[in-house]
């Protein structure tokens, strides 16, 4: 008993919450993005491979930067920032241009490119960095707040609580929470939002009034490239540094997920990253006491994925998106 | 019986459908392997000889053959696992972790069935092996079937689960005794006996000089005809295949699409846990978890390029078979990185992906000719 | 000055042209009605008109100055508005939102609210069109969401407003309303075109009636001028015979029997709420009812695609209550669904794989799970011959038949089962005439040779000439019961609302139901 009690209370600090707003965040920004791409009727399973080349782009520029442009190594990961973005946008168009314009199917499409991101990235290092694997690391973003007060005694706890989850974080994070919220304001309250959902229910009808339906949903999916992009530059130059060949691990996948369980809400996505944010937070804390616990770490190392399967298994049935989704748009 | 001009007419589409359906996956390798000289140039690259080096490296010596051969087995049966799926309207992404759970099984099955002679240990191996696919995309397809919940992201977690369950299994239970399970090497179960293993051809027929393909090609090649046989002549596959175009009419029809869905994922798993098994008892003779160069994934662009037709499944594997044994030749002489497979792997399912709205174009025009009889 | 005018309009779509040299014109406070048959071009033409389909030749001219149209942006900028068919109304959103769609009062983006719904109220009030702003689309019946896309048509400043088919969801009650609103639309100097087949309405309320037939109009006329035979002459260019004659029926014992069935419907709401009745061999039974009364239902849970919550069914005296749809087609029920294309064929199969749909597991299709080809083929040819299904071979595509060949390839499967019930669903929907009347006369040969037949339609026309027995449903409940030929559509029309005899039939103020 008090072996669980002394695991509670070392397990149980402000870093728990942290991490896992910080592990969250990634995820968040792909599965918001996912939100907008499904809610205007297109699937995008390509989330992935989106945030696995826009790392890789982030990384890459960010490395070469301060060569290329004489800039000191923050700037150049603000620029690699930038072009994470960019690779994210470009690459998702290429997604686009498949699933809108040719109508091919978008789970294929979505496949294609998570695959080519995978291929692409792994040759890209070889080329670049003439060995394979992982690259060298960026200058990774600081936190955005920086306080030299600190109070001693009861305040002091209740300081190290608030400061260590709010206010440890680098920029990207409270970015994510930003966009979640002003996504969720302009999805219902905007011009753009209502004529967003209406593409996702009824293509035609939206059409009939005069909405350009090819143009709203190339808008859609390239903003979920961009989102897409922001979690790559997030998971390598504020977390990692450097880029390593499949890095993502499933996120974007888990992303899917987030978005059906958050009902294709930002901040539901939001939310529900959150959720899987905590779980590997956890999962993370509980391995170091693998010996007490006795359970093998590859069984921690599953946690989030056996999670996304029972939210699926769970919520699914109760769920349901877009009712034009994944259908190509014809003018007949 | 002389035909009726319907009927020559009719005959005479059906001729020019074939030729058009061989033909346009041909044009999207094709278009893939260009984009992929485009990429090996504009990186520096001699794209010459990166291909020539491919080629050589799959087909220039018999020894090349059998490694192409070789190569090409597990992308059979995971190319099948796909192509059935998606004729089923499924899309098993998660072949990758149904193969791994079929290696697993072999490598524990292979050991515990060793005092049984061999005409016992390889069929009960190979169902054992399917059986563990199966088992693995039961759960996936019993949520897809009753929840809804799209097969795509739970095959794909499962996959990952997998690969740490066989972490797990070849560091802890099924850790190779001796000197092979020490730290610091890959984590493999223990060397098969020779009784359960698949005997290579140049160990039946002394004179072929290829070293490393296996029967498990012939089964392979056997299961091909067979599925296309199930899809095509059976109740089963006929219920598959009404479920993959229009669950709804299927249901008003008196076929369960909850029964039918599970059926087909878990076939599919099995097919795919095939690949995993052949790979252990043909290959490596034991478990790792390196053992797949990605088979599952390999399988999709496989499956697409055969137009999920199972007996056009052969050669598009040979096809895969033969960039993967070609791959480290190309980068040995060409330094070519041998990724640029993986890259020419998805603009191929990205060609074939844009053909089919060429074939719809030419469908939905057809379809007005004849709307009007 | 005529408000709309076309000339000479040409539409080609690849092995068929659509529309050839079609000439109409519009004036501003008039109803034009565009007859013809299913296929005849007038929705072609309409599309054209709204920008949605492009024309191959011809001109159209908006108060006499000639346009071109590429869009419905187009379309609606030059004051021409358009309620389809299917409504193009999206479902989860509001009404407001419906229609302020795509000119959304905003400010930089952000929508006003209070402006859109002030907005909508007046022009509701305005042509006396009466609607709750702020319920969604799904929860409105059907008679509602048709306001709604008007009302969506005048917000954008329609001038000239196109109807196509408005009738064919309405009870002759909501019928005679949308007319009244159009009179008083009219009345206010718009120009009214009204698309449709269906001729009593066409003399009811138009001013001049243009007759489409194969593309092409064949005549114009006024309707005092003419009648329901010459118009229907006109509109298929041979006599027409307006009602089959059909003999007495001899019913001879029970088929059917359903006792106090209750059903749910998608959202858990009881659509069905106790009901009984029979239908007997050798008897054809319709039922009729607006759209989503709980028709869809009753037919769901006897042929096994919804599972009722109380209640019995039987199939000549063996329970079939809770049977499967493989069961109950094995019991000897065949259904012919209201939507061929989604459930009643595969359309990606041929046309023998179609026909031996829901039996193909039995003999002497398949045997132990291996399917007999030559069987198949055997009975497959013998089936599209006696159904008259046109079709090169059996091998060609369902997807590739015309809408009537399709119906027939649905009838052939399930009357050459030999059901001891037929269940047949809006089984003419978007047929043309001869299609109809051979599925008519399919229907009653059923019946002759003593089968039992359940008939489910909207078109209140084909209840009445084909039933021997017809039952109203209104809300989930049978409300009316009457022998075939003693009863008119307007009475059918009265119960189907909620009337009776002695009250006047409910409006259809109604809005949401609970």
């Amino acid at each position: 008993m008090s072996s669980f009690l002394n695991i509670l209370t070392t397990v149980v600090q402000p870093d728990l919450f942290a991490s896992a707003v910080r592990i969250a965040t990634p995820l968040a920004l792909a599965a918001i993005g996912g939100t907008i791409c499904e809610r205007s009727g297109v699937v995008n399973i390509a989330l992935e491979g989106l945030m696995l080349i826009s790392a890789f782009c982030g990384t890459a520029v960010a490395l070469a930067a301060p060569g290329l442009f004489h800039v000191g190594p923050i700037t150049a990961t603000w620029i690699g920032v930038c072009a994470a973005v960019v690779a994210g946008v470009i690459a998702s168009s290429l997604h686009a241009f498949a699933s809108i314009t040719l109508r091919a199917d978008q789970v294929v499409s979505g496949t294609a490119i998570n695959i080519l991101a995978l291929g692409l990235t792994g040759y890209m290092i070889q080329v670049l960095y003439h060995r394979t694997g992982t690259t060298d690391a960026a200058q990774i973003l600081p936190p955005l707040f920086a306080f030299k007060v600190h109070p001693t005694g009861g305040l002091g706890v209740v300081w190290d609580w608030f400061s260590g989850v709010f206010l440890g974080h680098s920029p990207l994070v409270y970015a994510a929470v930003i966009i979640a919220i002003v996504a969720q304001w302009a999805l219902y309250r905007t011009r753009w939002g209502l004529r967003l959902r209406a593409l996702g229910e009824h293509p035609r009808a939206a059409d009939t009034v005069g909405i350009s339906v090819i143009r709203g949903r190339y808008m859609a999916v390239l903003m979920s490239g961009a989102l897409a992009g922001l979690a790559g530059a997030n998971l390598t130059l504020e977390q990692v540094g450097s880029f390593s060949e499949n890095m993502t691990s499933g996120r974007g996948f888990i992303a899917l997920a987030a978005n059906i369980f958050g009902r294709w809400t930002p901040v539901g996505s939001y939310l529900a990253s959150l959720l899987f944010g905590f779980a590997e937070s956890l999962e993370i804390r509980l391995q170091a006491f693998s010996n007490i616990i006795k359970v093998p770490p590859q069984f921690f190392l599953m946690l989030p994925y056996i999670l996304t399967v029972v939210v699926l298994a769970g919520f699914m049935g109760r769920a349901i998106g877009p009712a034009a989704i994944g259908k190509p748009y014809e003018k007949d | 019986m002389s035909a009726t001009p319907e009927e020559i007419a009719v005959k005479r589409q059906r001729w020019m459908t074939v030729a058009r359906q061989v033909a346009t996956p041909l044009i999207s390798v094709l278009l893939a392997m260009i984009t992929g000289s485009l990429i090996v140039l504009v990186t520096g690259g001699d794209p010459v000889a990166a291909f020539a080096a491919l080629w050589d490296g799959a087909f220039g010596t018999p020894y090349q053959i059998g490694e192409t051969v070789m190569r090409a087995t597990p992308l059979i049966f995971t190319g099948l696992a796909i192509a059935y799926g998606f004729r089923a309207g499924l899309f098993n992404i998660g072949a990758e972790g149904q193969l791994f759970m079929g290696g697993l099984a072999v490598a524990w099955l292979g050991i515990a069935l060793a005092p049984l002679p061999w005409f016992l240990t390889v069929p009960l191996m190979l169902i054992g092996g399917a059986l563990a696919g199966a088992a693995w995309a039961f759960i996936p397809a019993l949520l897809k079937a009753k929840v809804g919940a799209h097969e795509v992201i739970t095959t794909m977690m499962f996959s990952w689960i997998a690969r740490y369950f066989v972490s797990y299994m070849l560091d802890g239970p099924m850790k190779a005794p001796g000197p092979d399970g020490q730290p610091g090497t890959i984590p493999v179960s223990q060397m098969l006996p020779p009784q359960s293993t698949l005997v290579k051809f140049n160990q039946v027929f002394k004179f072929i000089p290829t070293n490393n393909a296996h029967l498990g090609f012939l089964i392979a090649v056997v299961l091909a005809v067979v599925v296309w046989l199930v899809l095509r002549y059976t109740t089963i596959g006929y219920e598959a295949r009404a479920v993959g175009f229009n669950p709804f009419a299927s249901e008003t029809g008196g076929i369960s699409v909850a029964r039918t869905t599970v059926i087909s994922l878990c076939i599919s798993g099995a097919l795919a846990g095939l690949a995993g098994v052949t790979e252990v008892m043909g290959v490596h003779h034991r478990m790792s978890d390196q053992f797949s160069a990605g088979f599952g994934f390999t399988g999709i662009a496989v499956a697409l390029l055969a137009k999920n037709n199972p007996l056009a499944v052969i050669p598009a594997a040979i096809l895969f078979g033969a960039l993967s044994a070609g791959a480290g030749l190309m980068q040995l002489n060409a330094n070519v990185p041998d990724k640029l497979v993986d890259i020419i792997q998805a603009l191929v399912i990205f060609f074939v992906a844009a053909e089919t709205v060429v074939t719809w174009f030419v469908k939905r025009r057809m379809k007005e000719v004849t709307k009007h009889v | 000055m005529a408000v709309l005018e076309l000339r000479d309009i040409t539409k080609v779509f690849p092995g068929v042209i659509a529309n050839k040299g079609v000439s109409l014109s519009l004036n501003s406070g008039e109803i034009v009605a565009l007859l013809g048959e299913n296929g005849a071009g007038k929705s072609t033409l309409m599309n054209v008109v709204y920008g949605l389909l492009t024309s191959d030749g011809g001109e159209i001219l908006v108060d006499d100055k000639p346009v071109k149209i590429r869009s419905p942006r187009q379309a609606i900028d030059l004051g021409i508005g358009m309620v389809h068919q299917h409504f193009m109304l999206v479902e989860p959103l509001t009404v407001t939102e419906n229609i302020v769609l795509g000119r959304e009062p905003a400010h930089l983006g952000v929508i006003d609210f209070t402006q859109a719904r002030k907005t909508v109220v007046e022009l509701s009030e305005r042509y006396g069109l009466k609607v709750d702003p702020d319920t969604q689309i799904i929860d409105l019946p059907v008679g509602m969401q048709q306001r709604v896309e008007i009302l969506k048509a005048l917000y954008q400043g329609a001038r000239i407003l196109i109807l196509d088919e408005p009738t064919a969801v309405l009870t002759p009650q909501e019928v005679v309303e949308l007319f009244s609103v159009v009179r008083s639309l009219v009345a206010q100097g718009l120009a009214v075109v009204l698309i449709t087949h269906k001729l009593d309405e066409v003399l009811d309320v138009a001013d001049r009636v243009v007759v489409m037939r194969d593309g092409a109009v064949v005549g114009e006329v006024c309707p005092k001028d003419t009648d329901e035979v010459s118009l229907a002459r006109m509109m298929v260019g041979r006599d027409v015979v307006l009602r089959i004659d059909k003999t007495e029926s001899h019913p001879d014992g029970v088929a059917l029997s359903v006792r106090e069935l209750v059903v749910k419907d998608d959202r858990k709401l009881e659509a069905v709420k106790g009901v009984d009745f029979d239908v007997r061999r050798g008897e054809i039974l319709g039922i009729a009812g607006v759209s989503g009364n709980g028709q869809n239902e009753i037919v769901e849970a006897i042929v096994g695609l919804r599972r009722p919550e109380a209640g019995s069914i039987e199939l000549l005296g063996h329970d079939i209550t809770h049977d499967s749809p493989r069961k109950t087609i094995a019991a000897g029920v065949s259904h012919v669904p209201e939507d061929r294309h989604r459930r009643g064929l595969i359309l990606d199969f041929d046309l023998a794989e179609n026909l031996i749909l829901g039996d193909h597991h039995e003999m002497p299709y398949s045997k132990n799970g291996i399917m007999r080809p030559a069987s198949i083929a055997e009975v497959a040819d013998t089936r599209i011959r006696d159904f008259d299904v046109r079709a090169p071979s059996r091998n060609v595509l369902a997807e590739n038949l015309s809408g009537g060949n399709q119906q027939k390839l649905v009838l052939a499967r399930e009357i050459g089962r030999n059901p001891e019930l037929l269940i047949a669903v809006q089984p003419t929907r978007g047929l043309d005439v001869g299609a109809i009347e051979f599925v008519h006369r399919r229907i009653l040969a059923e019946r002759d040779s003593g089968k039992a037949v359940l008939l489910v339609s909207l078109e209140l026309e084909e209840v009445l000439s084909l039933a021997d027995r017809i039952l109203v449903i209104y809300e989930g409940k049978m409300v009316a019961e009457f022998e075939g030929g003693t009863v008119d559509a307007e009475t059918l029309g009265v119960y189907m609302t909620g009337g009776s005899k002695h009250r006047e039939p409910a409006t259809s103020e109604l809005g949401a139901t609970s």
